[in-house]
């Protein structure tokens, strides 16, 4: 198929029609809206259903209604929103449902701003909402990659009967870019999903649910989800490195459209001389541990330098998993700035010259 | 013999209220950005431009003021911290503006029939005939990509806006991956939607790169060169969210 030229919201709201989910439950929110616009023209196409529902409260519940059916279902919002449906998720994840979640993320918290940011790697990742649970977070920086992750999450999220979380800053959702789709979509085969609740017609009746009474069922339960987390962070793993190479002293970390303008820095710098190389989690959760431990205590690398749209938060799996191996430093904007390629370059110079990192000045 | 290659014409206009509309990422903003800057650059006439994007906000014109103003070119939009808002909000300079008309005035409409409907508040305001409402049409989008497409989008917007449109806006592309030959296929398009609903091609617009391998014998139309304002924070150095800065050759 031809390429065409989409914004970030439509791509994955395509993508997400491709992978076979035609259930949408979401409330409006911006910078995510065109999601809900695209798929409310595109899903009466192929027979699916857009609910918009009163509240993102709402739409968590709803989703957790319809993936007990065993059919694929998604929703989208932005951070106000999935604060509002952590509870769900927590329930989603507890009574092994797949679904996937797309956060397009903006200013916080609170109410915050509408302007891009990256400051909900924490609630992604650490589990937003109560009990020992984990989501798969993934984090495309291009359009295309937005296109290939969502239909690959609804994969793992049927795979590892878990919920699928893809996190975008606002630039993910509102830029345009070419994109190019499949012209046929196959994936692995899975295993019948016998535990959906779609009539008991013949059979005994089964239940989804998140609640056990029996001290030793929950933790049981717990053990099995654990367990699925360790096989995610065995099988899953999926990260980039851009321009690595020996005679680096910096290691930048940055995911998202963060690592694009690392990226144009990264490619300045090359040009006076100075060369740096990037390391880009594309899986958030499960972190990629191993890959960044020794692309950061190669003998060359002096400092690691984590670049965010928050205040620090990747940054502290970045703190983790180095070890105090090598000074982990970091740089970052909020409020919806957008840290330039110059600023990059900037915090580089200044870490070459003095081994810190500039505060911001507002 | 065929006549040798001339260089395209600028688009020019008799009406001095453009308003561009078209669908969602058709390329309105960066069109309204480019036409003003143009426009003051060769007109002695006083420029406005007003972002009416009041659904998106993300990659508006507004983004482009303190860059126009370097060209004279005022722009109408929200002052303070509303500057950033996605609320429906239209300040009266504009209503005034269209009204009592001083020079040129820019609009730069919200995208689809939902982004149009905030001109239907501001019809009255307009003079019958003293304005040019142009479609932006790229064919590789995905509602726009065939005729019908483009035609249901004119319907929807001339519904939803109460006002009609008097031209097309040829503006086929694929960012940077565009080639004269995906230009020519989006004209092509532009000219078929032409002759079904009786609009004129306005003009023709791509950025320099490719108008440079375009042929002005095979196209004569105007060409509007985009030098692109609102571009991503990575696309080149010199740019942060708050404070781009055009490049002006």
């Amino acid at each position: 198929m031809a390429k065409i030229l989409m914004k970030g919201n439509e791509a994955i709201a395509e993508a997400a029609v491709r992978a076979g989910a035609v259930n949408y439950f979401a409330y409006p929110i911006t910078p995510q809206n065109e999601v809900g616009e695209y798929l409310a023209r595109r899903l009466p196409e192929v027979g699916g259903v857009f609910l918009q529902a009163e509240s993102e409260v709402a739409v968590g519940n709803m989703l957790f209604g319809a993936a007990s059916t065993g059919k694929r279902v998604f929703t989208t919002s932005s951070s106000p929103g999935i604060s509002l449906m952590q509870e769900a998720i927590s329930y989603m994840a507890g009574a092994q449902l797949p679904v996937v979640l797309l956060n397009i993320m903006r200013g916080g918290p609170g109410l915050g701003g509408i302007l891009p940011a990256q400051s909900d790697y924490f609630q992604a990742t650490k589990g937003g909402g109560h009990g020992d649970y984990r989501l798969l977070v993934l984090a495309p920086s291009t359009i295309q990659e937005a296109v290939d992750l969502t239909m690959l999450a609804f994969h793992l999220a049927d795979k590892y009967r878990n919920p699928v979380m893809i996190i975008g800053d606002g630039m993910i959702g509102q830029m345009m870019e070419p994109v190019e789709f499949p012209d046929s979509y196959t994936e692995p085969e899975l295993p019948p999903k016998t535990w959906a609740a779609t009539g008991a017609d013949g059979r005994k009746p089964q239940v989804v649910k998140s609640l056990f009474l029996d001290p030793i069922a929950l933790e049981k339960n717990n053990i099995l989800l654990h367990e699925k987390y360790q096989a995610m962070k065995r099988e899953e793993i999926r990260f980039e490195c851009y321009k690595t190479a020996p005679k680096n002293k910096i290691l930048l970390v940055a995911y998202g459209t963060m690592a694009r303008i690392c990226q144009t820095a990264i490619d300045e710098l090359e040009g006076e001389g100075i060369s740096v190389g990037l390391f880009r989690p594309i899986t958030c959760f499960p972190f990629p541990e191993e890959a960044l431990y020794a692309e950061a205590t190669k003998s060359n690398i002096e400092t690691v330098l984590t670049i965010e749209m928050s205040m620090g938060q990747m940054v502290e799996d970045v703190e983790r998993v180095v070890a105090r191996q090598r000074p982990v430093k970091f740089f970052g904007r909020t409020g919806g700035i957008v840290p330039s390629p110059e600023e990059v370059i900037q915090q580089i110079k200044q870490i070459l010259a003095s081994g810190q990192p500039t505060k911001v000045k507002v | 013999m065929q006549p040798e290659d001339h260089a395209f014409r600028r688009p020019a206009f008799d009406r001095r209220i453009i308003i561009i509309v078209g669908g969602y990422g058709s390329g309105k903003s960066e069109i309204s950005v480019n036409l003003a800057r143009q426009i003051a650059q060769n007109s002695s006439e006083s420029v406005s431009i007003a972002d009416l994007d009041i659904v998106n906000p993300y990659f508006r014109s507004r983004e482009a003021a303190q860059q126009l103003e370097q060209f004279g070119v005022r722009s109408l939009v929200p002052a303070g911290p509303h500057v950033h808002a996605d609320l429906p909000i239209i300040i009266p300079d504009i209503r005034t503006a269209i009204e009592n008309p001083d020079g040129w005035l820019i609009l730069d409409v919200g995208g689809d029939d939902v982004g149009a409907r905030v001109l239907s508040s501001l019809t009255d305001a307009f003079r019958a005939g003293s304005y040019e409402m142009l479609l932006v049409l790229n064919g590789r989008r995905p509602f726009t990509a065939d005729v019908d497409g483009a035609i249901k989008m004119i319907t929807d917007i001339q519904d939803a806006a109460r006002l009609r449109f008097t031209g097309i806006i040829a503006n086929t592309h694929l960012m940077h991956e565009t080639t004269p030959e995906i230009v020519m296929e989006g004209l092509s398009l532009a000219r078929r939607v032409s002759q079904r609903t009786a609009l004129p091609i306005a003009f023709v617009s791509a950025v320099p790169e490719i108008v440079s391998r375009l042929s002005s014998r095979e196209i004569d139309l105007p060409m509007l060169e985009l030098d692109r304002a609102l571009v991503k924070p990575w696309e080149h150095m010199g740019n942060t969210w708050t404070d781009r800065k055009l490049r002006i050759r």
